[in-house]
């Protein structure tokens, strides 16, 4: 395993690896997305409350779980680049904030347009979506902040003391439903005592699930890639600037 | 541990003579909380119902404000670089900052509060529940600002950049610490949001020190 990691810790063999891989992973996630779709949008029974409107949430909990498992992966890449200074998992990190802040975007702007019909409103204060939001937020801080160093490694740095500092959220949201008793319901799907959701509504919205997990991998990959090339750009620039 | 108290007693002797603006901050606390009757009007029972929250967000703003000045005097007259370079170990140095930024900071906006929830309009009979809330509230606020505040001195310019990082995480704080104050005028009870809030400081308590002494060893990276 550890073999693994040394052997990607090359930022130029990752890219070769990258550049092999993420068409692959493009593939499994347009076959994934477009199933899922199908199954979500033709193939599954509407909801016996909410009727069609119950097709939002299969962007809506997939891109949810999405933002949290982003931020989950940063935070772990976080640990990775302050405790063992590897040099890829800053990349990881800072190429990882703009999907998962993406789509956080995503699961609060669906949850609005689906809460209008059902709960009657585009947005409450509700302990869930409140968490969502704060988690929206450190997302674009964390962005920021990558941004306004001049030194990349320092940035790389107080991005990952960041990350660590805003992860106290991730509980918060998952357990919000549980603590505070408000509108947005309790989880269905990871739970304890396995899922509540009937297996018709199970099928698409694992599938979607899969689907937004393999983007984010290829677009993961994507970014990273343009990270290198601009690093590597920078280094020939200032060579250049040297021999003159 | 007399080198922690000197450190303190040091930062809070700067701050009696004048040397930081830490005075100005509980002033802006003041002028934060009257603009909230002059913006929303001056009816009274409107103002009970926003009292808890205006209070808490003005001492959120002011503990923020003198938040960006908790490392960047010392790092510019570089007597921070003396502290790190002593060999005293820098969570030590990181909590005496803290410490003596609340005793400047947070305590004046404690003692402050029964006054001011008079003015706002707050019925006198909860300034208990504010009080307790500020109490175990402004000490959370100062150590989860300390890592932005040392980040910010790590990247050289703060302002805007500070505040957009360190509100969110301030955000929890806040919630329950109005939302207490709001459970118990509504007669539900103040004691869940003040037991999570008492949590938070703990919490803070063990993680911040570690993170915000990272930060700062970053500016000599």
């Amino acid at each position: 395993m550890s073999n693994i990691f040394n052997f990607l810790a090359n930022p130029s063999r990752f890219k070769i690896f990258a550049e092999k891989v993420y068409p692959f992973l493009l593939i499994i996630m347009l076959v994934f997305i477009s199933i899922g779709l199908w199954y979500s949008l033709f193939n599954s029974p509407p909801d016996y409350q909410q009727g069609e409107t119950v097709r939002i949430m299969y962007v809506h909990v997939p891109a949810a779980w999405m933002a949290l498992m982003v931020y989950l992966s940063m935070t772990i890449m976080s640990i990775f680049s302050l405790v063992w200074r590897h040099p890829l998992a800053d990349i990881l990190s800072k190429s990882s904030a703009p999907i998962g802040a993406t789509f956080t975007l995503i699961a609060l702007v669906t949850g609005s347009i689906w809460g209008k019909p059902t709960w009657g409103t585009w947005w409450v204060w509700d302990a869930r979506l409140t968490s969502v939001f704060i988690l929206f937020l450190i997302y674009m801080g964390h962005i920021a902040v990558v941004r306004a160093f001049e030194d990349e490694y320092k940035g790389a740095r107080a991005a990952a003391i960041l990350t660590l500092f805003g992860a106290f959220n991730l509980p918060i949201i998952k357990f919000s439903v549980d603590w505070w008793n408000t509108l947005h319901q309790p989880a269905s799907v990871i739970k304890l005592d396995g899922p509540s959701i009937h297996v018709d509504m199970l099928i698409p919205l694992i599938l979607m699930a899969f689907g937004f997990l393999f983007f984010y991998f290829s677009f993961l990959l994507i970014n990273v890639q343009t990270e290198l090339d601009h690093r590597k750009l920078k280094k020939l620039f200032i060579k250049k600037l040297n021999l003159k | 541990m007399r080198v922690f108290f000197k450190l303190v007693f040091r930062d809070i002797d700067l701050v009696i003579k004048g040397a930081s603006d830490a005075s100005a901050a509980i002033l802006f606390y003041l002028l934060a909380i009257i603009m909230f009757p002059l913006s929303s009007g001056t009816d009274t029972s409107l103002l009970t119902t926003i009292a808890g929250g205006a209070i808490w967000m003005a001492a959120m703003f002011s503990s923020l404000l003198s938040l960006d000045r908790l490392f960047r005097s010392d790092f510019e007259d570089g007597s921070l670089e003396q502290l790190v370079l002593s060999g005293i170990s820098m969570e030590l140095i990181v909590l005496s900052k803290c410490l003596a930024h609340w005793v400047t900071n947070g305590l004046p906006i404690v003692l402050l509060s029964p006054i001011l929830s008079i003015i706002i309009g707050l019925d006198f009979e909860y300034w208990w529940i504010l009080a307790l809330t500020l109490l175990i509230g402004t000490p959370s606020l100062t150590l989860i600002g300390a890592t932005p505040a040392a980040l910010s001195c790590a990247i050289g310019k703060g302002g805007v950049l500070t505040a957009l990082v360190l509100l969110p995480l301030m955000l929890p704080v806040l919630i329950l610490g109005s939302g207490a104050i709001t459970a118990e005028i509504s007669g539900l009870g103040g004691k869940g949001h003040l037991y999570a809030l008492s949590a938070i400081l703990p919490i803070s308590l063990l993680i911040s020190p570690i993170l915000a002494s990272k930060s700062i060893r970053l500016g000599w990276e």
